[in-house]
C-alpha cells in the first residue's frame, strides 16, 4: 500500500478561519496554519493534497497557501452536512487509493526529527490497513474528541485494534464501551486528528449518506465505528504534541509549542521568564 | 474431612444445597466443635466470597441453634467486656479470636456461644455488604465517579438544550415521569442482592410497571405515572433541591451539604445528585462552595434546580416508590448532563441498566437497600427480571456465582397480549393497608435461611420458583383466575413457610373478610413486596371488581379501627386505580411558556420568595412569578393555586391549637402532677439530673454475686417445691400481675401502640397477642392446680382503654378466672432532650457502629437532632406531636404501687381472702408462668421478694444482679457507673418476681387493713417513691405526618424502675436462677425468627392452654 494523496478538511463553519491564522514556525518563519499542515503532509512524502473548503473560500486559501498551492486541489462542500460529508467530497479525488487525512484546525509537534504524519504513513504502509493516530487523554477532556475502544496488538507497544469509536463520550460511556487494557485508570485513547484511510471509508460514507434523513448530518465517528467492524482498523499511539487551534488559547498554546520546539527556543524562554518576573515583581510591590 | 466444609465447597447442587440443620442433627457435641474448627479454617483461607460467607453463617447457626442445646455445654461463663467493645466497633474478627481463646481455656458455654453467634452473623452480613459495595463501585460506568475528586476535573456538562436562548424567557424545564413497579412474584425474596449473587438461577421476578391514582382523592382522574421529577438551570450558583410531597426545599451552597443525607428530607435527591455523577462520590469530604462544581457543570453564576413529586402515593406502598423516584431523579440528571443519547423520550436498554445500577449506588449511599428489581419502573410494561451467572467480563467473576445486576426481558404484546393485560387490569384491586412496617429484619432472615439451606425454607424456595413459572404461563395465556390462584398459593405456601412474619393478623382478617363476602368471585390474594399489611393486591372476577374496591376500603377502615391500638398503622388504608405503563421512564423538555413547575412546588417556594423585598428578588424569579400569575388566570391546573397559597401562608388557627388543647385534657385526666414536672424540668435544665447523673457513685463497690447469693434449684428439690406451690395455688394464695402499661417502643420503634395487644406470632393456628398468651399460661396452671388464679393487668393512660375493650370484645380470651385491671394514674410529659444528654447517649455510651454508609447517615441524623433540640429549646415540654406521643408512662415501679393507689389490691384481697403471693412479670417475658415449683421455692425461702434471674448472654444488656457495697440487689444498667461492670455480672434480671404481699405492704408501712385508707396509702406511696431513684432516659418517639411519613425524635423522660425495690434494706430478697426459655424477653421484631427456631416458641406452646 503506497499513500500518495491527502485530504485536509477546513469547511466547518467554526473552523473556516483557523487555517488562515499565522504563526511563527519552528524554523522561525511566519506561516499560516495551512502552510504548516501542507508542509507536514509534504514531509510524509505526499504531494497531492485536497482541501475541503466552504464555498467561496478557495481564493483566500489559495492565496494564503502561496507556493504550496500547486500541490493543492480545492474542493468545496456545498452544503454543511457534517464532517463525514466533507470527507466524502474527496471521493473522486482519492479514487480507490488509501489516503492521509488531517483536520484543518490541528497543529502537530513531533518529539522526533520525523514528522507525525510521516510516522503514521510509514505505519499504515507497513500494516496495509486504515490506521488513526491516537493519544491518551484524561476522562475530563473527552468532551472535545472522538475516542476509541480496543485491544493492544500483541507484541506491539503502540498499535491497537480498534473495536469501537464514540464521538465525545461521557465518562460512563467510555468506561463501559471504550475500555483499553494497559492504560492508566481514567485515561482513554482519543483521535489525534490524523488518519490514514483505505477507500472502504468512502463506501461506508456513501451508504450512510444515502440513508441520511432530512436535518441529519453525516458524522465521521459513527462511520469509523462501522469501519472498525467491517475491516481491520488500527490505532497508532503517538506521544507527539497536538494543538487544537480552535479552542480557547489554542492558537497561543500552539505558538508557544512551536517556538519552544524550534530555533528560537532560548529567546522565547527568556521572554517568558522576563514577563513572569516583571509580573511577579509588580504584584509584590 | 469436614462434612460441612464439603457441603459449602461442593460444585454439585445436590450436595451444595444440603441443609446445615439436617447435617448437625446427626453430629455429636465433639464433632460439632471439630466442624467449627474446619469452618473457621475455610472462612479464613477461602478466596471465594460465598464460601467465606456460608462458613460464617454455618458457624453462627451452630453456636446459636445447636451447641447451646446440647447437654455437654455449660451454662455460665462471663463474656469479656472487650468482646462487646469489639463487636460494637465492628471489629468482629478480634472479638471472635478472644472468644475462641476463652472457649479453649474454659470450655464451650452458652454465654460464649451467644457472643460467637452474634459476631459470626454480623461478620457474615458485613462481608456481604462489603461485596455489594465493591460490586457497585466496580461496575463499569460507575468507577469514574469514585475518581473525580476536584471540580476542575469534572467531565460532565449540562446539555445546551437546557439553556435559554432569550433572556426574556424562562429556562426550559426537563420533566421525567416514571411508573412504579409491582411484583407478581419475587420467587421468595430472590431479588435480595446477596441471594441473586449466591443462586442466580433462582433469582426471578415477574414485575409490572404501573401508573396509579388513589381512589376517591382523585376520583375524576385517571391513573398516571406516580413519580415526576423536574430539572432546570437557575440563575443562582446553588443546587436547589425541592421535594414537593415532603414540603421541603433547600439551597445547597457547600459541597459537603450534598453528602449530609439526614439533615433534611432531601436525602433521596442528594443521593441522586451523587449517583448520577453531577457531584461525583469522590468529592465527599471536600468542603468548598458548590459554585465551583456548578461553574464547571453548568456555567459561571448558574445553578441547577431539581424537584421531585410523588402524586399522592403514600409511603410503604410496597410498590418501590422511593427506588423508582430515585431512579427517575438519576435518569433526569443523566439526561441533563449528556449521559444519555437522547435528552427526551424513552431510554435505551443500556441506559436503563445504567440507571438501575446507579439507583443501587444511590440506595447504598442513602443507607437503605432494596432488591435489584425495585427500579423496575424504569422499564416499560411487563418484564421478567432474572439473575445472571457472572462471566469473565464481570467484576463478580470468581467472587460470587451471580452478577450484582440482573437481566430484564420485556414481555411485549406478542407474549402477553392486549386482552390479557386488560383482563389483569379489570380484575386486580390494589390497596395500601396502611400498616407501617420495617421489611429490613425479614430480608436478613431470608438471607440467613437461604445461605444455611434450611430444609423447609429451601424446599419452599424451589416451590416459589415453580409458582413463578406457573404465574408467567398464566399471564401469557391471559388466565387471570389461574394467576390469582397461584399468587394466593404463593402467599399461603412458600412465603409463609419461609417467613411466617410476612403475614399478620390484619392481613388475614382482610383476606377472610373478602373470602366470606365474595366467595368464588374472589380469585386470590397477592402479596406485594416484602411483607403484607401495606401494599396488597386482591384479584376478583372482573364483574365484581368495582364492588370489591368499595368493600375493601370499608373493611380495611373497620379493621384498622379495631386493631390500631395493637398494630402500628402509619395512615388510613387506601384503594388505588392502576393501569399498566407501557413506556417506563420517559422525559419531555418543556420550552418557555410551558416550563412552569407544578403548583405544589410554588406553594412551598412562593412564601419563601415573598419574604424578600421585591427589588431583592432576582429578575429570573420575577419573570417566573409573572408567568405563574398568568397561568393562574388561564390554566385550569393553576386555578386553585392562590387559595392554596393563602392557606399555606396563613395557617388555620384552630388546627394549630387543637392538639395542645387535647394534650391538656389528657394530662388533666391522667393525674399529671405539674409541680413535680416543673421541678423535674428545672433539675434537668440545671444539670442536676440527666443521663450521666443516673449512675451510682463511682466509689460504690459493685461486684458479681457469689454462688451463695443465688438459688440454683436442684432437680431433687423441685418436686417438693412444686407440691408446696401447687397447694398454695389450690388454696387461692397466688395472683398474677402482668405489667401491661408499656407502649413497646423497641417493638414498633416508638409507634405508640399497646405492646400487650400486639399479635406477635401465629401460635396454635392463630395470631396471638401477649395478653392472651399470659392468660393461656394462667389457664394451663389453673387447670393443673384446679383453681383459677386471679390475673391482674396493670395499665397506663396509653394502654388502659385498649386493654379493657380488647378483653371485653374477645370475652377475656376464654379465660375463666377473675381478671382485674389496675389502671395507671401516673403520667409524665416528655421533654425536648438536653443536648448534653443526647451527646452522652450517642457519644459516651457504647453504641453499635453501623456499616460505613449507614453510620454516616446516623451521624448526620444525630447532628440534625441536636440542632432540633437546640432550636426547639432544651428541656422544654415536648408538645409538637399527637397528644399520646407527648406523654409517657413513668416506669414500671409505679405499676405495683398503683394497685394500692387505685384500690385494685384491696379489691382482690377482698375477693380472694386467701391471697398471699403475687407473681409480677413483664408483658414480653413470654416464658414466665405461675410455675408451682417456683412459687413453692419462694414460699419455702420465706422471702418478701424472690427475683428470677438468668445467666447472661451477649444480648442481655441493661444491668443485672450485683453486690453493691455488700448488698445483693438488682441494678439497672442506667445506674452502673461504668459499662464494663455489666460484663462482670453473671446474671441478668428477668424482672419476674414472686412477692409476699404482707411483707411488701409492711415495707410501705401498710397492712391489709390500712390499704383501705386512701390518704394514708397515697402518703406512704409518695414516701416510698422518694426513696426510689428517678432515671432520665432518652426514648425514640415517632411523629407521623403527610402520607405515611414518619420521623423519629429522641425525647427525654423520667422513669422509676421496679427492680430498685431490691435495694431496700427492709425487704428480704432472694434470687433464683431460671432457664433462659423462662426468663428471656421478646423486645424486637428481629428476635422473632430466632425465638421460633431455637425452641422458645415450642416451649411457650407447651406451657399454654388456649381457650379456643
Amino acid at each position: 500500500m503506497i499513500i500518495k494523496k491527502a485530504v485536509i478538511t477546513c469547511a466547518g463553519s467554526s473552523q473556516r478561519k483557523l487555517p488562515l491564522q499565522t504563526l511563527i514556525d519552528k524554523d522561525g518563519r511566519e506561516k499560516s496554519v495551512l502552510e504548516i499542515l501542507v508542509e507536514e503532509t509534504l514531509s510524509a512524502g505526499i504531494d497531492k493534497i485536497a482541501i475541503i473548503v466552504h464555498p467561496g473560500d478557495e481564493n483566500t486559501y489559495r492565496e494564503i497557501a502561496g507556493d504550496y498551492a500547486r500541490y493543492i486541489t480545492f474542493i468545496t462542500q456545498q452544503e454543511p452536512l457534517g464532517y463525514g460529508h466533507a470527507l466524502l467530497m474527496a471521493q473522486e479525488f482519492i479514487g480507490n487509493e488509501a489516503f492521509l487525512h488531517l483536520v484543518g484546525d490541528h497543529l502537530y509537534v513531533s518529539k522526533s526529527d520525523k514528522g507525525s504524519a510521516w510516522q503514521l504513513v510509514q505505519r499504515a504502509q507497513k500494516e496495509e490497513c486504515s490506521i488513526s493516530s491516537v493519544s491518551p487523554i484524561r476522562e475530563n477532556a473527552m468532551s472535545n474528541y472522538g475516542v476509541i475502544g480496543g485491544k493492544r496488538i500483541q507484541g506491539s507497544s503502540d498499535l491497537y485494534k480498534i473495536d469501537s469509536v464514540i464521538e465525545k463520550p461521557t465518562p460512563t460511556e467510555a468506561e463501559q464501551k471504550l475500555f483499553v487494557p494497559c492504560l492508566r485508570a481514567g485515561h482513554y485513547l482519543c483521535f489525534f486528528g490524523m488518519h490514514v484511510f483505505t477507500s472502504v471509508l468512502f463506501r461506508i460514507l456513501q451508504n450512510r449518506f444515502q440513508g441520511l434523513k432530512k436535518g441529519e448530518k453525516l458524522n465521521l465517528s459513527d462511520t469509523l465505528n462501522e469501519l472498525a467492524s467491517s475491516e481491520h482498523y488500527l490505532a497508532f499511539e503517538k506521544n507527539d504534541w497536538r494543538y487544537d487551534v480552535g479552542t480557547k488559547y489554542g492558537l497561543l498554546k500552539a505558538q508557544l509549542a512551536l517556538a519552544l520546539a524550534g530555533q528560537d527556543r532560548d529567546q522565547v524562554l527568556n521572554d517568558l521568564l522576563e514577563l513572569l518576573t516583571l509580573r511577579e515583581l509588580k504584584n509584590s510591590n | 474431612m469436614s462434612k460441612l466444609v464439603d457441603i459449602i465447597t461442593a460444585t454439585t447442587d445436590s450436595i451444595r444445597n444440603q441443609s446445615l440443620d439436617a447435617a448437625c442433627r446427626t453430629m455429636g457435641f465433639e464433632q460439632l466443635l471439630e466442624e467449627c474448627q474446619s469452618l473457621e479454617e475455610l472462612w479464613y483461607t477461602s478466596e471465594n466470597l460465598y464460601e467465606k460467607v456460608r462458613a460464617l453463617f454455618f458457624l453462627y447457626a451452630i453456636h446459636r441453634f445447636h451447641l447451646p442445646f446440647r447437654e455437654e455445654i455449660t451454662e455460665k461463663s462471663l463474656i469479656p467486656f472487650i468482646v462487646n467493645e469489639h463487636i460494637l466497633n465492628r471489629r468482629f474478627v478480634e472479638a471472635i479470636d478472644i472468644l475462641k481463646e476463652r472457649q479453649r481455656l474454659l470450655g464451650p458455654s452458652i454465654c460464649l456461644s451467644s457472643a460467637l453467634a452474634e459476631a459470626y452473623k454480623k461478620l457474615a452480613f458485613q462481608t456481604l455488604a462489603d461485596q455489594v459495595r465493591r460490586s457497585v463501585r466496580s461496575i463499569r460506568g460507575n468507577q469514574w465517579m469514585f475518581r473525580i475528586g476536584h471540580p476542575s476535573d469534572h467531565p460532565l456538562r449540562i446539555k445546551k438544550e437546557l439553556y435559554r436562548t432569550d433572556r426574556a424567557e424562562l429556562y426550559p424545564l426537563l420533566h421525567e415521569t416514571t411508573p412504579v413497579r409491582m411484583d407478581i412474584s419475587h420467587s421468595g425474596w430472590s431479588d435480595i442482592f446477596f441471594l441473586g449473587m449466591d443462586y442466580p438461577e433462582g433469582a426471578k421476578v415477574l414485575n409490572i410497571s404501573i401508573d396509579l391514582c388513589v381512589q376517591d382523592v382523585q376520583a375524576e382522574q385517571k391513573p398516571k405515572p406516580p413519580v415526576e421529577t423536574f430539572l432546570r438551570i437557575i440563575e443562582e450558583p446553588v443546587l436547589r433541591l425541592t421535594s414537593v410531597d415532603l414540603g421541603a426545599t433547600a439551597d445547597i451552597t457547600r459541597l459537603s451539604e450534598v453528602f449530609d443525607f439526614a439533615k433534611d428530607y432531601l436525602g433521596l435527591l442528594k443521593a441522586a445528585v451523587i449517583a448520577s455523577g453531577l457531584v461525583p462520590s469522590a468529592m465527599e469530604g471536600v468542603d468548598i462552595p458548590i459554585s465551583q462544581v456548578l461553574s464547571q457543570l453548568v456555567g459561571h453564576g448558574l445553578g441547577i434546580e431539581l424537584v421531585s413529586q410523588v402524586n399522592g402515593i403514600p409511603k410503604g406502598s410496597r410498590l418501590a416508590v422511593s427506588t423508582n423516584l430515585l431512579a427517575s431523579l438519576i435518569a433526569i440528571c443523566m439526561r441533563a448532563s449528556g449521559q444519555t443519547k437522547a435528552i427526551i423520550g424513552q431510554l435505551s436498554e443500556d441506559e436503563r441498566r445504567l440507571v438501575a445500577a446507579r439507583a443501587i449506588l444511590g440506595e447504598w449511599l442513602g443507607g437503605s437497600g432494596g432488591g435489584w428489581q425495585d427500579s423496575g419502573g424504569v422499564w416499560p410494561g411487563i418484564k421478567l427480571i432474572q439473575g445472571v451467572v457472572a462471566s469473565e467480563a464481570d467484576p463478580e467473576f470468581n467472587v460470587s456465582k451471580g452478577r450484582l445486576l440482573p437481566n430484564h426481558t420485556i414481555l411485549d404484546q406478542n407474549m402477553v397480549n392486549i386482552t390479557a393485560r386488560k383482563k389483569l387490569q379489570d380484575s386486580l384491586v390494589l390497596v395500601h393497608g396502611g400498616m407501617a412496617q420495617d421489611v429490613g429484619p425479614i430480608l436478613e432472615m431470608v438471607t440467613e435461611k437461604y445461605l444455611l439451606r434450611s430444609e423447609r425454607e429451601w424446599e419452599s424456595r424451589q416451590e416459589a420458583i415453580r409458582i413463578y413459572d406457573a404465574l408467567v404461563e398464566k399471564l401469557k395465556k391471559g388466565d387471570i383466575k389461574g394467576l390469582g390462584e397461584f399468587t394466593h398459593k404463593n402467599f399461603y405456601g412458600p412465603i409463609q413457610t419461609i417467613i411466617p412474619w410476612a403475614t399478620n393478623k390484619y392481613t388475614e382478617l382482610i383476606i377472610s373478610g373478602v373470602t366470606e363476602k365474595f366467595g368464588s368471585d374472589f380469585w386470590g390474594f397477592w402479596m406485594l413486596g416484602g411483607m403484607a399489611g401495606g401494599g396488597m393486591g386482591f384479584i376478583f372476577n372482573p364483574e365484581k371488581k368495582a364492588e370489591g374496591q368499595i368493600f375493601l376500603k370499608s373493611l380495611m377502615l373497620t379493621l384498622k379501627k379495631e386493631l390500631e391500638d395493637s398494630v402500628a398503622f402509619a395512615m388510613d388504608p387506601v384503594v388505588y386505580d392502576f393501569a399498566i405503563n407501557e413506556f417506563g421512564t420517559i422525559a419531555t423538555l418543556n420550552q418557555a411558556g410551558e416550563s412552569l413547575l407544578p403548583t405544589g412546588y410554588y406553594a412551598i417556594r412562593v412564601p419563601q420568595i415573598l419574604k424578600n423585598e421585591m427589588h431583592k428578588i432576582p429578575i429570573s424569579i420575577r419573570q417566573e412569578l409573572e408567568q405563574l400569575g398568568i397561568a393562574c388566570k388561564s390554566k385550569s391546573e393553576y386555578a386553585s393555586f392562590v387559595a392554596t397559597l393563602f392557606d399555606r401562608m396563613i395557617p388555620q388557627v384552630q388546627a394549630a391549637k387543637g392538639p395542645e388543647h387535647t394534650l391538656q385534657q389528657l394530662l388533666e385526666a391522667q393525674g399529671f402532677d405539674p409541680i413535680f414536672h416543673n421541678q423535674l424540668k428545672a433539675d434537668l435544665k440545671n444539670g442536676r439530673i440527666g443521663l450521666s447523673q443516673n449512675r451510682l457513685p463511682v466509689n460504690d463497690k459493685i461486684t458479681d454475686v457469689t454462688p451463695n447469693d443465688v438459688i440454683i434449684p436442684q432437680p431433687s428439690e423441685l418436686t417438693t417445691y412444686y407440691n408446696i406451690g401447687q397447694e398454695a395455688i389450690k388454696s387461692g394464695q397466688l395472683a398474677i400481675v402482668s405489667l401491661a402499661g408499656g407502649a413497646g417502643s423497641r417493638w414498633t420503634k416508638g409507634a405508640g401502640v399497646v405492646k400487650s395487644l400486639t399479635p406477635f406470632a401465629k401460635i396454635h393456628g392463630k395470631h396471638r397477642n401477649f395478653l392472651e398468651t399470659h392468660l393461656a399460661k394462667n389457664t394451663k396452671i389453673s387447670m393443673e392446680c384446679d383453681s383459677w388464679i386471679p390475673h391482674v393487668f396493670t395499665t397506663s393512660y396509653l394502654t388502659d382503654k385498649a386493654i379493657k375493650s380488647s378483653l371485653e370484645r374477645w370475652k377475656y380470651y376464654g379465660f375463666q378466672g377473675s381478671v382485674y385491671i389496675s389502671e395507671g394514674k401516673t403520667i409524665g410529659l416528655r421533654f425536648v432532650p438536653m443536648t448534653r444528654d443526647l451527646r452522652f447517649e450517642w457519644e459516651e455510651m457504647p453504641q453499635q457502629i453501623l456499616d460505613e454508609q449507614q453510620q454516616k447517615l446516623r451521624e448526620s441524623l444525630q447532628n440534625a437532632m441536636i440542632n432540633w433540640a437546640e432550636q426547639t429549646g432544651e428541656g422544654s415540654d415536648y408538645i409538637d406531636n399527637a397528644p399520646h406521643q407527648c406523654v409517657h408512662p413513668v416506669g414500671h415501679w409505679y405499676e405495683v404501687p398503683n394497685m394500692l393507689l387505685n384500690g385494685t389490691l384491696a379489691s382482690i384481697l377482698f375477693n380472694h381472702r386467701q391471697l398471699k403471693y403475687l407473681l409480677v412479670h413483664n408483658i414480653d417475658t413470654l416464658g414466665a408462668n405461675a410455675d408451682p415449683a417456683m412459687l413453692g421455692l419462694h414460699i419455702a425461702h420465706g422471702a418478701a421478694l424472690t427475683a428470677e434471674v438468668i445467666s447472661r448472654n451477649l444480648d442481655d444488656k441493661g444491668g443485672g444482679l450485683a453486690s453493691v457495697n455488700g448488698k445483693v440487689r438488682l441494678v439497672e444498667g442506667l445506674a452502673l457507673p461504668d459499662e464494663k461492670i455489666e460484663f462482670d455480672l453473671s446474671y441478668y434480671n428477668t424482672n419476674t418476681m414472686w412477692i409476699d404481699i404482707d411483707l411488701l405492704l409492711a415495707s410501705f408501712n401498710l397492712d391489709r387493713e390500712k390499704i383501705a385508707d386512701k390518704l394514708l396509702v397515697k402518703e406512704e406511696v409518695r414516701n416510698m417513691a422518694r426513696r426510689m431513684p428517678s432515671y432520665i432516659t432518652i426514648k425514640n418517639v415517632k411523629k407521623r405526618w403527610g402520607k405515611g411519613q414518619e420521623d423519629i425524635y429522641p425525647v427525654a423522660q423520667f422513669e422509676k424502675l421496679w427492680g430498685d425495690v431490691t435495694a431496700l434494706s427492709e425487704l428480704r430478697c432472694k434470687y433464683v436462677v431460671v432457664p433462659r426459655f423462662r426468663g428471656q424477653q421478646l423486645k424486637e421484631v428481629a428476635q422473632l425468627d430466632g425465638w421460633l427456631r431455637d425452641g422458645s416458641a415450642v416451649y411457650l406452646e407447651s406451657i399454654c392452654d388456649w381457650c379456643d
